[in-house]
Order: C-alpha cells, then structure tokens, then sequence
C-alpha cells in the first residue's frame, strides 16, 4: 500500500486531518487542486470571535503539513477517481496539473509574474485585482512556488504551421514590447517582415474573435513588429551558440532553406546556403509580386541570416549532392521548392508569346519585364500565382482576362484575391478548359472548351468537358499559371525521389534516402505556402541537429503544442463581450493599377495597440517567453505535461469544503452590476493584511467608504434560490467585519439588515452586543430592491420589522452581501463504483450524524469541514476530529483483516 | 457611473494596453481613480482595475493622505518591464 489514507483537500478540515493522523504514525497522501495549500481560511482577515490574525495562525498549521515527515502534498493535482477494493482497500487516480515550474528550482521571487504579458481575475482576490497567467497564489502560498496558467494552446498559435508563438506576439504588442515581440519570433524564422505580408495568414480563420466581429489581425501585427524594428536600425537581439565544429550546406534559398539555416546556424553549425537564382529569398523574392512583398522586405530578412554569419552563395546551382558532401558538409539539406511551371500539353503551347506564369512573375520582379502597354493578355489558371500574374499583368499596362476551368467558387485562389483582382480589372472567365493556342509564329488567341466537372465524386482532379461548347479570345501573351513542381532530376541519381519527382524523406525525421542528405519545404510536399516551408525547415533543422549529434530523432518532441483551446470554450469564460470592431483592410485596389509600389498600408502603433488588444488570451499564457528568459532559477519549463499517478490507499478523508453562493442569482441586490455591491468574502479580502488595494476602497472609484450597509443571508434561508438553510457563518463573519471597519476606518457607520442574527457558539453573543457597543447599527428588515446612483451611491429599500413597519430608503456608499455557503458538488464525481451519498441539499451525507459524525455511506470513506455542511473554523477541527479517530479505526481493522 | 457592466475578464484583460496611457497622466504628476478615469475617456471602475492592477505590480504607490473626497492620489513608479 502506498499510504494509509488519502486526503483530499487541503483546508483547515484537510490539513487537521492530516496532521493528526500523520502524528499518529500514518503515511498520508494530501491533494489539492489549487496551486496553495490552505483552503479559505488563509484568505480570510482576522477570525471570530477571537480576532486573531487568520494567515498568522493557518501559516503554521501549512508549514507543518507540507514539512510533516508522514505527509507527502500534491498542489495543483485533481483526484480523477477512487475506487475501493474488497479487501477494504482504495485506489485513487490522480492527475497532477502541469504548473510548468521546477518546484525545487522555483524560490518564490515572483519576476516571472512581474514580467507576464497576460492579466486576468485573482480568484485569491476574489476577482477585485489582476494576477498575471504565471503567479504565485499569494504571499503566504505554500508552497510558495510560482504556476503558469495554461490550459491549453492558443488555436492561433496552435495553427501556425511555422510553429510562431502568434498570441505570444500578440500579447507582447499589447504591452508596447515590439521589439521582445521581433525577437520571439526569430526563435522560429528570421522572415518576419516577409511573412508579416505574403503569408496567408491560417491563424486567423481560426481566431476565436473570428465568431465576434472579426479575427485579430494577426499578420499585420507581425508586419508592424517588423516594420518597427527595422526603422529602429537597432542590432538583432539574438547570437549563435558555440561553434559545434560541423558545417552543412543547404540548397536552395526559399523560405524552408533559410529557416533551417536560421535554426542550425543558432545551434552552432556552420551553415552555407547556395542558391541558383541571383537573389537570394526563393518564392520570397522571385515570385511574390512587389505590390504583396517589396524585394527590400526581403532584403532585410535575408540579412538578419548574415547577421549572425550564414553564408550565402548565389548564381551557384547545385547539381550534385555527393559532391558537397564530399567538399566538407557533414550534412546537405535539399529546399529547392518547386520551381517548374506545369504545361497545358495543347498545341501551340510552344508558340512565342506563351510563358510559364513563374518565369513571367520573376522577370517582372527582378525588373527585366518590359511593358505591357497596349497588349492583351490572357492568363490560363486559378489559383494564387494565377492572380498575381494576372494582376502584375495589369500592372505593365496590359488589358487582362483569366481563363479558369473552375466554377468561381471552387477556385483554389482566395476570394480576397480575386476580388482584388476583378476590383483591378481583371475579367473573370470561369469555367473554361484550353483546348488550343492560337497563331502563327506568335501567339494570335486562345481557343476555350466548356469544362463541366473539374473534380470527381472522390474529390480527385479530374477535369471534364463538353467539346461542342467553345469560344476563342484575341490576344497577344499568353501566361500559364496551372500548377508547379520541383526541379529534381539532377539528384534522382542520389536520392529516391517520388513519382511525381518530389524528395522522398521520412515524413517525421526528413531524412532522405541517404543519410546524410535531408530534405524539406515544397521540394518534399509540392506547392504549399510560405508558413508551411518554414515549418518544414525548422523541422529539418530540429532533425539535422539530432543526427548529428548522434542522438535519437526523437521526432514526437518536436511539436511542442499542447491540446487546442476551443474557441467555444474561451467565449464561454465571459457573460457578454463588448463590440470592438476589426480595422478595415488598409488596401485601396484601383482599376487602372500602374506600379508595383505596396499595397496593404502599415498598421499605425495605435491600430496596432487596439488590433492586439483584441485578443481573447485563448490559452491564457500566451507563450511569449517573458517569464523564460526572466526567471533567474531557469525554473520555468513551458514543455511539462500532466502526469497520472496511482496511489493504493488504505482510508479516504473528504476534505473538499464548500463553494460561496453566487451572489448575482439574486439580482434584486445589484451585484455584478452595480460597482458598489460587493460580498463578504471580497470585504475579507479588503480588511486583510495582503489585500487587493491599499485600503478598504470602493471598487467603483477607489473612494474610502463612510456609510456601508450590509445585508445578511444573501442566498441563505432563502426559497427563491433553493436554499433553506442557514449558513451558520455570514452572521458572525458579518459581525467581525463590522469591528474590523470601526478599527480601520473610524468615521464610518456601518448598518446591517438582517432577519435576525444568530450568534451560537461560546464568546459568539458576546461578540455581537460588542459590536452593537461600538455602534453598528442592525436593523431588522427585508431588502425589497437596491438602486444604483449616478455617484454610484446605492439606495437600499428595505421593509422594516419593527417600528411599525413599512417600507423605507437608505443611501450608502458601499453594500457588503453577507453570502451564505452551498455545496461542493465535486464530491460527487470522486468514486466509481460504490456511490457517495448526498443529502438533499447535496451535501456530502453523515449516515449517522448525530452518533458517528464524518461516517460517510462507503465504510473507509470519511468526511471532515464544511464538505458535510456550512461549519466555522473550530468546528471543522473539530470535526476533522471525529474523522481522523474513525479512519485511523478503520485503518487498524483492515489492516488486522488483510 | 450607472453604465452597462463589461465582464470583468474582458476589463482586466486591457489592464497592460491601458497601462501606457495611464503613466502618460501621471507623468503631470498624482492624480486620483477618477481623475484617471477622466483623462483616459475611461469608466472609472475599470480605471481602479487598472491603477490597483499597476500598484500590485509595482508601476504606481498611492500618496500617504486621502484628500477631503476620500480619495487617494497614485504617482508613477519608476519600472521596467512588461
Ligand atoms: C507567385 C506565388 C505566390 C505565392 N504567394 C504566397 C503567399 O502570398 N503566401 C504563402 O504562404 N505562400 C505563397 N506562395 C507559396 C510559397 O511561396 C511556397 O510555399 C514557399 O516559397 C515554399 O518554400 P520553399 O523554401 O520550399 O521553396 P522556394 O521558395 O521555391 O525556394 C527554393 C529555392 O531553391 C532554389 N533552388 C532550386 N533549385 C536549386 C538548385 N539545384 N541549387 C540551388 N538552388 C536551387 C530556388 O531558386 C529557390 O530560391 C506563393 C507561391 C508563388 C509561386
Ligand atoms: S521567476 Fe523563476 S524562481 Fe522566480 S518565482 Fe518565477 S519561476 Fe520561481
Ligand atoms: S510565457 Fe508569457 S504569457 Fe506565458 S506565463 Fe510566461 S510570461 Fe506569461
Ligand atoms: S483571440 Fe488571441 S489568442 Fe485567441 S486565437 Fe485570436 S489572436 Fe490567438
């Protein structure tokens, strides 16, 4: 057996519990599943009726129980399931939270949470101030160890198929730390500014602001970190490791090829890039026409790879493989993208006037296209670089139609794209096939077929026409833009390649054929896009280190993304989200487009701020490594996982208290709406020395508060909320509060409405007319309605009980809901098999209360504190008491038994 | 100050963008939640988030006196980081 009894919950009933059976000589497992020991006692103020400070007296009993030799805690842990055995014995399973924190390296410092880019609600403040997603509970946590709030990866970043960190850049925006935001990035490519403009952008359709207004211009933030780096000439914040004493040559310059030299060379390699072309950047600066991506853009990112002392060679094509092997590289990478334009396979193909759409779009980006002026143009095919020839076509002055043998909406280019285009002026023809080029000697005009099916039933391409229906047009050019596909032949004799001449690699390692030779980006998977080749590249660098390095590909470990946060699931954290609208596009396409100058306008720093600000912190952490590259321990290790853990145990105590009534079930009473409501547990916090603000403030507007209403058994003895029963605690913590508001601020008048109040328990009345000598005023009454002033004072109406009764009004400045106390219905899940009785007002059943208190309907199975029904402090001990003497029974009799 | 409610997670979540504009008030030296709120076209309970968020985090400390209203004036630390 692993322990002899199993604690779950770490309140005062919990850790009673354990510390007496752990004095007793019991091997005791704690769980709890926030990231403190405590419980709500700890959070509290003072204590009733006595005064004594709450964390002065819970710090000691919480060092004891995580320092007690016979007492092992897990935080942040969930029991999943217990189950008992016929021997009597129990088998729980428990799932530890990953907190991404080495708990022994972690000293507590809290610079992680001073420097998180993320704020939401301290649940320890009940909700009245921010805590970062990396915290630490609160001062006197224990253990005191910080926790990285992060329940899942965000579906932006969880979509990049780069790997970029996109809520991580996003968030870094939001706080104005562009250029921390440039360098997270460069942890993935050194392309930002290219991608920042030509990548499509799936992180976007997957924005979970996408089903309010709009997704977050993810992009174009990235296009302005960029854009702002780069005006600020500032040096790039990044260097390679130690020399590794390897080199590697990579072949080909297109975004795959220099983010694997990104990557490597940052590893330590030494790196040398050829390329063919005269300019190095692939697709990047070849074929993505200027007015998406300007060559200068390009220029800048390509020299971020100089920076830190990659070579570049261009005008070498490189044929032979073995041959740079053999010339010193202890490892090749082939990212030689696809650079063959595919053929229409129709006569007058070859006629002059007919030109692949790749050899056309490089020629008119590197400046050797002549002018279009006065030619008509027809371009043959659908997709993305159809557009942008057809569209640069207009651009060199040429009248343009684009033949297509898709239905409009089955075109592969985006629809932005081609409404841009059309907007150009661009007449659309879809539907077509080519059936010939026209002409003699040059191209005269282009014959068309009807196409009425372009894929079959399996989704395959596998055009069909119908030959009697047709039409030529007139024209002078013909640009092919139907497909692309690698340029390999020259390795075929090295390397096995497939059927349709791409690299054949291991699709998780990249690793080709030959062992030293990998392969990544389009040469692998066909034409893709530019966020994909980088993906591919990083990978292959991930794997080219690992074999170099002569250790296991280990290939699972290089997809660090944990499961995806629903997007349904983040809308659901908020009752209502405010309209905030997305920025338009910032393009302005003209009819008569003339040059090739950049279409899409910056994003200003103020768009930028609201653009980011929009943002839903999806996964809460937003992975921008601020709290990685702060921690002094090098404590924080984004890539922990849940553990299950088994543990046999011998008894179960349940030790899981309660939750507070949800105070805005009674509207009436305005909490939630109104600034000024607020409830007990929050004036706990206000009063206690660790409080939210610096004194006991109105929330609404800071102001010190001098008439302050309370109003007792808010969800308590109360029908309308299903709920009879008296909480037992609101009237005397009410009660301390009022003495602790005299203390604290001395002019104020505290009034308490109440039905009546209940003060059993030993010093307990005293401690009421004690409070009424001080001059809280109780006045017994019913509180029909509160209103909210424009100063955001309150009105309270309230029917009076004595005086003869009546309605009347009262203004205050701050109303404090004494809310009452309801079940914690996790109990209900914890055990398979045998079933945990509840009573009727789901509580955890005492089969005998009255004699065997804490006996619960499954023998073996206790329970202590409030998880049985509202208690105070001295009664949970002693409560936990009763069960700790009833489980170490039974722990005796099983084992005697066994 | 009786306007519509936005959610709390939505109002604390602006608390690093708002941090920017709010230090650029203060730079004219200390000023009050509501005096905040004014400046920055903002509802003065989503200020207090805001300016109680940058004293948690070491960005504001508030003057040793409450003025006659009650209210406490906040002066900009000096800080750095996110
Ligand atoms: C017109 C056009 C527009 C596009 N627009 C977008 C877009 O807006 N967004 C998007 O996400 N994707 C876009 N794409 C797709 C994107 O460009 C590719 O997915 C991406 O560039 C593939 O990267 P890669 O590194 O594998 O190949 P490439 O970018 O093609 O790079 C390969 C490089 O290797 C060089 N090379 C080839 N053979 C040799 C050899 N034997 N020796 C030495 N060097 C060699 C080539 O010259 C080239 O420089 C577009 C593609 C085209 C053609
Ligand atoms: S910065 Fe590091 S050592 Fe300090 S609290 Fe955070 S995780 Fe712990
Ligand atoms: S990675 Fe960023 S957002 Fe996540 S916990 Fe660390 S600092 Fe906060
Ligand atoms: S809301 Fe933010 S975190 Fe969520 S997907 Fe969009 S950008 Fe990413």
């Amino acid at each position: 057996m692993d322990y002899d009894a199993l604690v779950v919950g770490s309140g005062i009933g919990g850790m009673e519990s354990a510390l007496k059976l752990g004095d007793m000589g019991y091997k005791v497992l704690v769980v709890e599943k926030e990231a403190s020991i405590g419980g709500k006692m700890i959070l509290l103020s003072k204590v009733f009726p006595t005064l004594d400070c709450a964390s002065c007296i819970s710090t000691p009993k919480m060092a004891a129980t995580i320092h007690h030799p016979n007492i092992k805690v897990l935080t942040y842990a969930e029991v999943e399931q217990i189950e008992r055995d016929p021997s009597g014995r129990f088998h729980a399973t428990i799932r530890k939270n990953p907190r991404f924190v080495d708990e022994d390296a972690c000293t507590g410092c809290q610079q992680c949470e001073m420097a998180c880019t993320v704020a939401v609600p301290d649940q320890f403040n009940s909700d009245l101030v921010a805590r970062r997603a990396a915290y630490i509970a609160f001062p006197q946590a224990v253990p005191k160890k910080a926790v990285v709030d992060r329940p899942g990866t965000s579906p932006c970043t969880f979509t990049c198929p780069a790997g970029i960190k996109a809520h991580g850049y996003v968030s870094l925006t939001r706080s104005g730390e562009y250029e921390k935001a440039f360098n997270l990035i460069l942890e993935t490519t050194p392309l930002v500014g290219s991608l920042g403009r030509a990548c499509f952008a799936p992180c976007e359709e997957e924005c979970s602001r996408g089903s309010l207004e709009g997704p977050v211009p993810i992009r174009r933030i990235k296009r302005f970190i960029a854009d702002t780096h780069y005006a600020s000439g500032r040096p790039l914040g990044v260097q390679p490791q130690a020399d590794q004493g390897k080199r590697i040559a990579i072949v080909g310059s297109g975004p795959a090829g220099l983010t694997a030299a990104w990557q490597l060379r940052l590893m330590g390699y030494g790196v040398k890039v050829f390329e063919a072309a005269s300019v190095p950047g692939g697709a990047l600066a070849l074929t993505i026409p200027a007015y998406r991506l300007p060559g200068d853009v390009v220029a800048q990112d390509v020299q971020n790879l100089r920076d830190i002392g990659v070579e570049i060679e261009v005008g070498h094509r490189v044929d032979d493989l073995e041959a740079l092997h053999a010339s010193g590289f202890d490892a090749v990478l082939v990212a030689t993208g696809t650079p063959r334009s595919g053929r229409l396979g129709v006569a007058g193909e070859d006629l002059q006037g007919v030109a692949p759409a790749l050899r056309f779009l490089e020629d008119t980006k590197l400046g050797r296209a002549g002018s279009l002026g006065g030619k008509h143009v027809v371009v043959v095919g659908g997709g993305n670089v159809a557009i942008d020839a057809a569209r640069s076509a207009r651009r060199l002055g040429a009248t343009v139609e684009q033949v297509c043998l898709e239905q409009r909406r089955e075109m592969p280019a985006f629809d932005w794209e081609i409404d841009e285009a059309i907007a150009e002026g661009v007449v659309l023809h879809d539907g077509w096939g080519v059936a010939s080029v026209l002409g003699e000697g040059g191209v005269a005009g282009i014959a068309l077929k009807r196409c009425t099916q372009v894929f079959d039933e399996a989704g395959r391409f596998s055009p069909a026409y119908d030959e009697t229906v047709r039409r030529e047009l007139s024209c002078d050019a013909v640009i092919v833009a139907i497909g692309m596909g690698p340029d390999t032949e020259a390795f075929g004799g090295t390397v096995r390649l497939q059927r349709n001449r791409t690299v054949a690699t291991d699709k998780q390692t990249l690793q080709s054929s030959v062992p030293y030779i990998f392969a990544c980006g389009d040469v692998v998977t066909g034409a893709t896009m530019i966020t994909q080749a980088v993906g591919s590249g990083r990978r292959a660098a991930y794997m080219i280190d690992r074999y170099l390095s002569g250790e296991d590909f280990e290939a699972d470990a290089f997809d660090a993304r944990m499961p995806k946060v629903e997007p349904a699931d983040v809308l659901r954290r908020q009752k209502s989200h405010s309209r905030k609208d997305p920025l338009l596009s910032g393009k302005e396409t003209l009819a008569e487009p003339r040059d090739f100058h950049e279409l899409e306008a910056p994003l200003t720093e103020d768009e930028a701020h609201y653009s980011a600000g929009r943002c839903l912190d999806c996964g809460v952490c937003s992975e921008c490594h601020e709290c990685v590259n702060t921690c002094p321990a090098d404590a924080i290790h984004l890539d922990m996982r849940p553990e299950t853990i088994e543990a046999e145990v011998g008894t179960v105590i349940v030790s899981t208290g309660f939750k507070l009534f949800p105070a805005d079930l009674k509207p009436q009473y305005g909490y939630g709406r109104f600034k000024n409501v607020i409830t007990g547990m929050q004036m706990d916090r206000l009063l206690a020395p660790t409080r939210p603000y610096n004194k006991v403030l109105r929330p609404g507007d800071g102001r010190i508060p001098d008439r302050i209403a309370y109003v007792m058994c808010t969800g308590s003895r109360d029908e309308t909320v299903g709920n009879p029963l008296c909480s037992k605690i609101c009237c005397m913590y009410s009660i301390k509060q009022n003495q602790l508001i005299m203390g604290n601020l001395p002019t104020a008048d505290v009034t308490v409405f109440t039905i009546d109040v209940r003060t059993a328990g030993k010093g307990y009345d005293e401690f009421y007319v004690q409070s009424k000598a001080m001059g809280v005023n109780f006045i017994k009454g019913r509180i029909s309605e509160i209103r909210e002033l424009q100063n955001g004072n309150l009105i309270v109406r309230y029917e009076s009980i004595e005086d003869g009764g009546g309605a009347r009004e009262e203004e205050f400045d701050l109303v404090v809901l004494a809310v009452g106390v309801q079940p914690n219905l996790d109990t209900r899940r914890l055990f398979a098999g045998d079933e945990l009785s509840h009573d009727a007002y789901y509580y955890v059943e005492e089969t005998d209360e009255d004699l065997s208190p804490g006996e619960t309907s499954i023998r073996g199975v206790f329970v202590a504190g409030a998880a049985s029904g509202a208690k105070d402090i001295p009664e949970s001990i002693l409560h936990a008491g009763a069960a700790v003497a009833q489980a170490a029974a039974y722990i005796e009799e099983t084992r005697v038994s066994v | 100050m009786a306007t519509a409610n936005r959610d709390v997670r939505e109002i604390i979540r602006e608390g690093p963008l708002r941090r920017h504009e709010i230090l650029k008030v203060l730079e004219d030296g200390p000023r009050t939640v509501p005096e905040i709120a004014q400046a920055i076209g903002a509802p003065t309970h989503e200020a207090m988030y805001w300016v109680m968020d940058m004293r948690k985090y070491g960005w504001v400390t508030e003057l040793p006196d409450p003025d006659d209203d009650g209210l406490f004036s906040y002066r900009a630390l000096e800080r750095k980081g996110a």
